[in-house]
């Protein structure tokens, strides 16, 4: 059974009054896509967030590669090597592609510029577009340069919250291409209500529903039960075929 | 059938006759009628007044900051608009008349209504912090206008004026249980009577279906319109009516000490700080918090200097407390400081919070 | 007709700065040239002046969302630490050096730039770390602040008016041509002018302003990117406090004196500046300070009681049409 590279057990987060994590528990296996599924606001996103520490967990315990780390600060966190790719991509409108690069850098040396050039090969778009604002990228290349910018340091673990949102179905297929490269290098952990992304490239489920783990296990279990997609993805996993 | 929140109101109607907060309020009140005659010194009576007006005014910022979620660094322009109207008609303009009188506290009713609505629109504009800005601007502009303008102001030097009639400082009729009856005890007497009725009549807006609409306002503005509010309609109301009651509390201030200048009645380090220390330390967001607030501030205010002379009685020696003393104001900018990070309920606000817990 | 509108929208920074160029010919109507020419240096320079004060209030504002009334008081407390510099080295302040007086200068602005930092660091840490979030909470603490450290310079320095001697360097004037030009204006223009280069360059081509901006877009993206962003606050802060204090030792040696509440008058300015400008926005707080230094001027040569009241007119005017100010994108 190869090790989990993060474990979540038992964590509870408050929005203000808002109980939304009501003692998940979930583990990322190292070189491996596991995928949280689940209806809106049943706790996806909201988990990606305490794991990065920009929400702090109430209760529970996360540890990554061994240590607890549901205490530490966000940039403590991105600095273990857990990169976070948010629901909005979280791009930097006013400053260019570059720009938003350098930002992500962390360290400028060869081991970086190494990667930052596998990246651009990867992405053609980001090199063509360098030195344009980013704000006036195509939401299709946001979310490149949103993720290269999670992967250009020495990421053990990508997280992404919900990539395929408004893109056009061929630049998903352009996603998924690019995240089964990413996870010849990275753990990855994604979120998604997209049941043909989170089919194509997981290969571990666990779905949420009103903040509990309802189920988990291989993606070929869940891709095969429809009356499990159908109850707890709602009607849009019937129709994603 | 009744709601339970019909029950509820009735329950709360019947109840408030009883309790200690309505004996608390009924003594205070009985404590400040009795004041002249418990306490013969003038300096004590006068303290009585302050609290009083203060109160009246801390109460009108209240409106704002509490119940309509508006900070605005103008209110004390509005005190000082107040006072000068009446100075200007009584003195410069006029003279001691019970027509001068009203028309003064007429015209300081139309002007601070007529500003109030420049400002209630910038506040439904704006966000907080640039209105905060510009009511502070604004306060500050008025303060310049008063000393330049001075053929018309009076400048620094401020305008004096004297009451009409019965209420004048002149008019003596004689002794009464202990104490001299004249102008000044009529006047205390005239101002505590209007005072309170604006206070009560501040109580009845909060506790209104409007007053209740601004709370819902104040707590998630979105909300409220998602329900159907117009909400710049409420906050206008309540910015002028705060407002307005300000300009009265300003009046009865001219009325009182018979003398306005712009450092006293406009400035924002006299007025403004000691509105913001008085809701601070009272609680904001409960009315009653302006009297406990104006009641400490002027107390302490008017005792300091005894405090100073007893510091150099009992340590002779220590020149820094004598200079840190002497300081008041950064006595007062500490001390505000320190109590809105320690209690930011204030006094009254962190009392119902604890009786809240407790049931 | 609506295509020229939404033009005119797109365009409208520089529409404004257009329409702002062609009202300041206006006082020409009342005023002869060389005196025009002489207040127009005057009013650039008070502008400047005024810049160095906003630019920190509206840097500190973008990036951390905090609106500072104590501003006021870290100009102050500049001007007062110069003031103390001057003090202290009276024989280089009047001795007919160039060399003896820029140095004084330079040595008042390092000490008030360093102390000022350290204060506003202190600031940060101690309280307005606490109410991030709660604009209201700010504001009242940073007022509470405002009166403390102004307190504080009364009982540190005593509460009269100080004079300030120019030193001979900076002193006169050159006559071009009828047009007078104040010596010490046309340094206080170039100041403003270098640090508004400095800042964009700090801003625009490294690293650490490569974080600042993309911080001000988007604080918590940027934690979570690695960077300690409590750390780049406190240092923002402290930086904006500096360029305050610079403010205030230029302003001192302009006015000739300081006394205590020197910080509120320019703390008004500032925000004037700032709500025209547009909060975030260096250049936005360049424009609208020079809008109101050469507005003040003009204005007090030919109505002085209404000099201060124009600047709030027109901080009124700008609210009501364009609230976000006139370059509010922020650079």
């Amino acid at each position: 059974m190869p090790e989990a590279i993060l474990k979540a057990q038992g964590v509870h987060t408050y929005i203000g009054q808002h109980h939304i994590l009501q003692g998940v528990s979930f583990e990322a296996r190292s070189d491996a896509v596991t995928v949280l599924v689940g209806r809106n606001g049943a706790g996806k996103s909201t988990s990606l967030k305490t794991i990065m520490g920009l929400l702090p967990p109430s209760q529970g315990s996360i540890t990554f590669r061994a240590a607890e780390i549901q205490r530490k600060k966000p940039y403590e966190i991105a600095r273990l090597g857990i990169g976070f790719v948010p629901e909005d991509m979280g791009i930097f409108s006013n400053l260019t592609v570059e720009e938003n690069m350098k930002v992500a850098m962390l360290r400028e040396d060869r081991e970086t510029l190494r990667r930052l050039e596998a990246i651009t090969d990867l992405l053609p778009d980001l090199g063509k577009f360098w030195t344009a604002n980013a704000g006036n990228l195509s939401g299709g290349q946001k979310q490149m340069l949103a993720i290269a910018r999670a992967i250009v340091n020495e990421t053990a673990l990508l997280l992404i919250d919900e990539p395929s949102k408004g893109l056009a179905p061929i630049i998903v297929e352009a996603l998924i291409d690019t995240i089964n490269r990413i996870k010849e290098h990275s753990v990855v952990l994604l979120v998604e209500q997209n049941f043909h992304m989170a089919g194509a490239v997981g290969d571990y489920f666990y779905i949420l529903d009103d903040g509990l783990v309802v189920r988990g296990g291989d993606m070929e279990e869940l891709a095969g039960d429809e009356a499990l997609k159908s109850r707890y993805l709602g009607i849009s996993a019937a129709v994603e075929k | 059938m009744q709601t339970p929140v019909q029950m509820y109101r009735i329950g709360r109607k019947k109840n408030r006759f009883k309790g200690a907060g309505f004996f608390l309020k009924v003594g205070t009140l009985l404590f400040l009628i009795a004041t002249p005659f418990l306490f013969p010194s003038f300096k004590i009576v006068d303290l009585a007044m302050n609290i009083i007006i203060f109160s009246v005014l801390v109460a009108s910022f209240d409106i704002l900051l509490g119940y309509t979620g508006i900070l605005s660094f103008a209110h004390g322009m509005f005190f000082g608009i107040g006072a000068y109207c009446v100075a200007l008609l009584m003195g410069q303009y006029g003279g001691p008349s019970y027509v001068h009188l009203a028309l003064g506290l007429l015209l300081g009713v139309v002007a601070a209504a007529a500003l109030a609505l420049v400002i209630s629109f910038l506040s439904l504009r704006v966000k907080a912090i640039f209105f905060a800005m510009v009511t502070l601007a604004i306060a500050e502009l008025a303060i310049v206008l008063a000393t330049k303008l001075s053929g018309f102001t009076g400048g620094e030097d401020g305008i004096s004026l004297n009451m009409p009639g019965i209420f004048a400082v002149s008019h003596h009729m004689g002794h009464f249980l202990g104490i001299e009856i004249g102008g000044r005890i009529f006047t205390y007497y005239l101002i505590l009577f209007g005072s309170v009725i604006l206070f009560f009549l501040m109580i009845r807006f909060t506790h209104s279906p409007l007053g209740r609409v601004l709370q819902a306002i104040r707590d998630n503005t979105r909300r409220a319109e998602a329900l159907g509010y117009k909400t710049f309609i409420f906050q206008v109301v309540s910015i002028l009516f705060g407002c307005v009651v300000a300009s009265i509390a300003g009046a009865f201030y001219a009325m009182w000490v018979g003398y306005v200048n712009p450092e006293s009645c406009l400035g924002v380090m006299t007025i403004m700080l000691d509105v913001l220390l008085m809701v601070i330390i009272g609680g904001m967001g409960t009315l009653y918090g302006a009297i406990v607030g104006a009641g400490l501030l002027k107390t302490a205010q008017t005792f300091l200097p005894d405090l100073q002379h007893l510091a150099k009685i009992v340590f002779p020696h220590v020149a820094f407390i004598h200079q840190f003393l002497e300081r008041w104001l950064l006595l007062f900018g500490v001390l505000f400081i320190l109590v809105v990070i320690l209690f930011p309920k204030g006094v009254i606000g962190s009392m119902r919070e604890y009786m809240a817990r407790r049931t | 007709m609506a295509g020229a509108l939404a033009a005119f929208k797109k365009r409208s920074g520089e529409v404004s700065l257009a329409a702002a160029v062609v009202l300041f010919m206006l006082p020409l109507l009342w005023i002869p040239g060389k005196i025009y020419l002489t207040l127009t240096i005057a009013g650039l320079a008070m502008g400047m002046l005024i810049f160095l004060v906003a630019s920190g209030l509206s840097i500190i504002f973008g990036l951390m969302d905090v609106l500072n009334f104590a501003h006021g008081a870290l100009f102050a407390w500049g001007a007062y630490t110069g003031f103390s510099v001057f003090k202290l080295m009276r024989v280089w302040v009047g001795a007919d050096s160039v060399l003896k007086n820029v140095g004084v200068f330079s040595v008042a602005v390092a000490a008030a730039l360093l102390a000022v930092a350290v204060l506003g660091m202190l600031l940060e840490r101690g309280l307005i770390r606490r109410v991030y979030g709660s604009h209201l909470f700010q504001i009242l603490i940073t007022f509470g602040a405002m009166v403390v450290l102004v307190e504080l310079i009364r009982v540190f320095w005593g509460p009269n008016d100080e004079v300030i001697v120019q030193p001979l360097t900076f002193r006169g004037s050159w006559d071009m041509q009828g047009v007078i030009v104040e010596r010490y204006r046309v340094l206080c223009i170039m100041i403003g002018l270098l640090v508004y280069a400095m800042i964009q360059i700090v801003l625009k081509k490294t690293k650490l302003g490569t974080i600042v901006r993309a911080g001000v877009e988007n604080r918590e993206m940027v934690q979570a990117m690695g960077h300690n962003i409590s750390r780049i606050f406190t240092g923002v802060f402290a930086a904006g406090a500096a360029l305050a204090a610079l403010g205030g030792v230029a302003m001192s040696v302009f006015d000739r004196q300081v006394y205590p509440d020197m910080g509120g008058t320019y703390l008004l300015f500032a925000f004037i500046v700032v709500i025209i400008g547009g909060l975030g926005s260096i250049t936005g707080s360049l424009l609208g300070a020079l809008i109101v230094g050469l507005a003040y001027n003009y204005v007090a040569y030919l109505v002085p009681w209404a000099a201060a009241a124009v600047n709030v007119l027109i901080m009124i005017i700008i609210l009501l049409i364009r609230p976000t100010g006139l370059f509010p994108a922020g650079g």
